[in-house]
C-alpha cells in the first residue's frame, strides 16, 4: 500500500489521559497511547485489566469519562465549549469515526443476511453506493479473506473462523484508515484461530494500521511494531515486542507472561516441559 | 357532549349486581376450566391414543375458533341435543370449556418440563403413576407454569364481557342497557372501560406478587 | 335432523362473508403492527414521555375487553363528531387493540437482540433509523414470529366481535342466516369450521416462514 511508518508523523489515533469509570469502578486510569500510520499495536494484559474497554473507547462504543481521544486530529465524541466538554450527536460521532473499522470478539454478523449482504449492506446504506457496485466490492472483499465461494451462505452456515473473516471483510469494505480488533480469535475453536490470524498478518503486511487486543502472544511477537501491556487500567509497559517480551522487568508483566506460557506447555518426547 | 355521572349513581344497584355476577362467572369458569385442563392434559399424556386424539381435536377447535361462535353453538345449538341452557349456564360452561383448552396446553407443557429422570427414579421406587403426578410432577411444574396460568386467568376475566351477547346479565350487559335506555353512552361506556381496566390492573398486580412469592419459596427450598 | 342441505346452500354466502373477516383481521394486524412497532420503540426509548405514553397505551388496550373498546368506538366516536363507517371504526379499534399486544411481543424480541449486532451496525456508520429498520425490526420479527402468527390467529377470532357493532362479516352473516332459518346449530358449526380453516392456513403459513428463517438463524 503506502509509505513506511515514520515515527514523527501525526498519529492516526491519539489517546491522552483517558479515564473510564463504570459507577465507582475505575477501569482506565489515565491512558496515553499514540497509534501511527501503518503501525500494528498489540494490546495485551490480564482479563479485566481494561484492554477491551480501551479499544471500545477508541471506537466510542463506550463513552470515556475523562481525557481526549482524537482520530486523525478530530476530537472523538465530544465538543469543547468554554472548557467544558459536551457529548456530540450520534451522526457527528459516526462522521469522526467513519475511517475506523472494528472487528468484534463475537463476530456480530447479522444473522438474517448472507455473508455478501453483511458486507454490502453498510456500503449501500452508510456510503450510498449503488447496489451492483456494493455487491461487487463486497464480493471482492470476501475473496480477499478467502471466502469468495461462500458469499451466499448465512452466518449460521459458516464456521467461527469463516464468520470472523466475514467480519473482517465487512470492516475492510468501508476502506478504513485503521482497523481495531477486539480479541478477534478468543471465541474460536483452537484449530480455527490460524486462518483468522493469517488474514490479519496479510493486512499488516499491506501496511494497514491496526490496533489488536489479543491473547495470541505469538502473533504479537511476530507482527506488532508496538506491544502495550495494560494492567489495572494503566499502561504498565510498552515498546517493541523484543523490549516487552524479553527485556522488561516489570514483575506484573513477568507474572502475566509466565502464566501464559504455563497454560501453553505440552510434554515433549524426552519428558521435558517446553513452551509452545 | 354533556356528561352526567348521576346516571351511574342512580343505577348503582344494578351495576353492583352486574359486577358480582361477572366475578362469579369468572371464578366459576376459571375453576372448572382448570379442572378440565388438568384432566385433559393427564389423559393426553398418560393414557391411550384413543382418548388423546379426540381431546387434541377439542383443544384445537376451542383454540382455533372465536369464543363468540362457541357461545352461540352452546346456547343456540344446545336445544338440538335437548340441552336447554339458561344464558348464565351456557355462558359459564362456554367460558370453562374455552379456558380448559388453553389450560390443558399449559399443564401439558408443565408436565413435560419435569426432567424424566425424576419420574424414572420414582418409578424405580415402586410409586404409582398417579402418585408420581401428584407428589413429584405437580408441585414442581406448578411453580413453572404459574405465570402462564395467571395470564390465562386474567384473559378469561376479559372474555366474560362477550357473554353479554347471549344476554347474560353481567357487567357489560347491564351497563350497556343503562346506556341505551338513557342514551348516556359516553358516561356508561367509559365507566365500563375504567372498571375493567382497574380490575385487570389489580388482578395482574396480584398475580405478579403471587409469582414472586412462589418463586422465592422455590429458591429457598432448592438450596 | 341435522340439516346438511342448509349447510351446502348457505356455504357460498358464508364463504363470501369470510373474505371480509380475513380482510378486516389482516388489515387490523397490519396497521396494528405499525402501531405496535412505534409503541415498542417509544417504550424502549430514553424519553420519559415516550415510555409513559407507551405504558399507558399497552395497559389500557390490554386491560379493557375488546368488546367494550368496540362499543366505545361505535357509540362515542359520533358524539365527538367523528363520523366514519362502522367498519372503519371497528378495524381501527381492532388495530389499536392488537397493536398493544404486538408492542409487548416485539419488546421481548428487541430485548433479545444481542447488543453486539447493533454495535456492529453503528461501527459501519448506519444511522439510528437504518439500524431500527434494517437490523432491529427484521431480527425482532424473526425472533418473535411464532408469537406474531399466534396474535394474527387471535385477531381472526376477535374479529367476530365486530358483528356486535353491526359490521357484516362471517359471524354477523351466520347470525342473520341462523335467525331467519331457525337452524342455528348447523350455521354456527359451519361458521366455526370456516374460522378453524382460516386459522389453520395462517398457522401453516407461519410454520413455512419459520422453516425458511431457520436457515439463517443465529448460532
Amino acid at each position: 500500500m503506502t509509505a513506511h511508518p515514520v515515527a514523527t508523523s501525526r498519529p492516526i489515533i491519539d489517546v491522552r489521559g483517558v479515564w473510564k469509570r463504570f459507577g465507582a469502578a475505575e477501569v482506565l486510569k489515565g491512558i496515553d497511547l499514540a497509534i501511527r500510520k501503518s503501525e500494528v499495536t498489540c494490546i495485551i494484559g490480564p482479563s479485566g485489566s481494561g484492554k477491551s474497554t480501551l479499544l471500545r473507547c477508541i471506537a466510542f462504543l463506550e463513552e470515556y469519562s475523562e481525557g481526549e481521544i482524537t482520530i486523525e486530529g478530530e476530537l472523538l465524541g465530544f465538543a469543547l465549549e468554554n472548557g467544558r466538554r459536551r457529548r456530540v450527536s450520534d451522526a457527528e460521532v459516526a462522521r469522526v469515526r467513519r475511517n475506523v473499522g472494528f472487528v468484534f470478539q463475537q463476530f456480530n454478523l447479522w444473522p438474517h443476511m448472507t455473508a455478501l449482504e453483511n458486507v454490502a449492506m453498510p456500503l449501500k446504506l452508510a456510503r450510498g453506493i449503488a447496489r451492483e457496485d456494493a455487491a461487487k466490492r463486497a464480493q471482492a472483499m470476501l475473496e480477499k479473506v478467502g471466502l469468495g465461494a461462500r458469499a451466499q451462505a448465512y452466518p449460521s452456515q459458516l464456521s467461527g473462523g469463516q464468520q470472523q473473516r466475514v467480519g473482517i471483510a465487512r470492516a475492510l469494505a468501508m476502506e478504513p484508515h485503521i482497523m481495531l480488533f477486539d480479541e478477534p480469535t478468543s471465541a474460536l475453536d483452537p484449530e480455527l484461530v490460524g486462518e483468522v490470524l493469517q488474514v490479519m498478518r496479510d493486512l499488516a503486511a499491506e501496511g494497514m494500521t491496526m490496533a489488536v487486543v489479543t491473547h495470541e502472544m505469538g502473533f504479537a511477537a511476530q507482527v506488532a511494531d508496538t506491544v502495550v501491556f495494560i494492567d489495572h487500567g494503566v499502561i504498565a509497559a510498552s515498546g517493541s515486542p523484543d523490549e516487552v517480551f524479553r527485556r522488561n522487568e516489570n514483575p506484573r508483566l513477568r507474572q502475566f507472561l509466565q502464566n501464559y506460557f504455563e497454560r501453553n506447555v505440552f510434554w515433549q518426547g524426552n519428558g521435558d516441559v517446553a513452551a509452545t | 357532549m354533556s356528561f352526567n355521572p348521576a346516571i351511574l349513581t342512580d343505577n348503582w344497584r344494578e351495576i353492583f349486581d352486574g359486577m358480582v355476577l361477572t366475578i362469579l362467572i369468572w371464578v366459576a369458569g376459571t375453576a372448572i376450566g382448570l379442572v378440565i385442563g388438568l384432566a385433559v392434559a393427564v389423559i393426553q399424556l398418560f393414557t391411550t391414543r384413543w382418548l388423546a386424539a379426540p381431546l387434541a381435536l377439542y383443544v384445537a377447535v376451542m383454540r382455533g375458533t372465536p369464543f363468540l361462535i362457541q357461545l352461540f353453538v352452546i346456547y343456540y345449538g344446545g336445544p338440538f341435543f335437548g340441552l336447554d341452557l339458561t344464558p348464565l349456564t351456557a355462558g359459564t360452561a362456554g367460558l370453562a370449556l374455552y379456558g380448559g383448552a388453553y389450560f390443558s396446553e399449559i399443564f401439558r407443557a408443565g408436565f413435560l418440563s419435569v426432567p424424566p429422570g425424576q419420574i424414572e427414579a420414582a418409578r424405580m421406587m415402586g410409586i404409582g403413576r398417579l402418585d408420581i403426578v401428584r407428589h413429584v410432577q405437580l408441585p414442581q411444574m406448578l411453580v413453572i407454569i404459574l405465570p402462564a396460568l395467571a395470564n390465562m386467568t386474567v384473559l378469561l376475566s376479559k372474555e366474560t364481557a362477550v357473554l353479554s351477547v347471549i344476554t347474560v346479565n353481567e357487567l357489560t350487559s347491564v351497563v350497556q342497557s343503562i346506556g341505551s335506555t338513557t342514551f348516556a353512552f359516553a358516561e356508561t361506556l367509559l365507566f365500563l372501560a375504567l372498571v375493567y381496566w382497574a380490575f385487570l390492573e389489580i388482578v395482574t398486580a396480584a398475580a405478579r406478587r403471587l409469582e414472586k412469592r412462589v418463586g422465592r419459596f422455590m429458591l429457598r427450598t432448592q438450596s | 335432523m341435522f340439516d346438511f342441505n342448509l349447510i351446502i346452500k348457505s356455504l357460498p354466502m358464508l364463504l363470501q362473508a369470510s373474505v371480509w373477516t380475513v380482510i378486516y383481521s389482516l388489515s387490523s394486524v397490519a396497521i396494528g403492527f405499525c402501531i405496535g412497532t412505534l409503541m415498542c420503540a417509544a417504550g424502549l426509548s430514553a424519553s420519559r414521555l415516550g415510555r409513559g405514553v407507551a405504558a399507558f397505551y399497552v395497559s389500557f388496550f390490554r386491560g379493557v375487553p375488546l368488546l367494550v373498546q368496540l362499543l366505545i368506538s361505535y357509540y362515542c366516536l359520533p358524539l365527538i363528531g367523528v363520523n366514519v363507517p362502522s367498519s372503519v371504526a371497528a378495524v381501527g379499534t381492532l388495530a389499536l387493540c392488537t397493536g398493544a399486544y404486538i408492542a409487548e411481543i416485539l419488546r421481548g424480541g428487541f430485548l433479545g437482540i444481542p447488543h453486539g449486532l447493533v454495535e456492529a451496525a453503528r461501527m459501519v456508520g448506519l444511522s439510528r433509523a437504518q439500524i431500527l429498520t434494517r437490523i432491529e425490526v427484521p431480527l425482532a420479527v424473526r425472533f418473535t414470529l411464532p408469537s406474531l402468527v399466534n396474535e394474527t390467529t387471535m385477531m381472526v377470532k376477535a374479529s367476530s366481535l365486530i358483528s356486535v357493532v353491526g359490521v357484516l362479516e362471517l359471524t354477523r352473516l351466520a347470525q342473520n342466516i341462523a335467525t331467519s332459518t331457525f337452524q342455528p346449530l348447523e350455521i354456527y358449526l359451519t361458521a366455526g369450521a370456516i374460522y378453524f380453516v382460516i386459522n389453520g392456513v395462517i398457522t401453516l403459513a407461519g410454520q413455512l416462514a419459520e422453516s425458511r428463517f431457520r436457515l439463517e438463524k443465529a448460532r
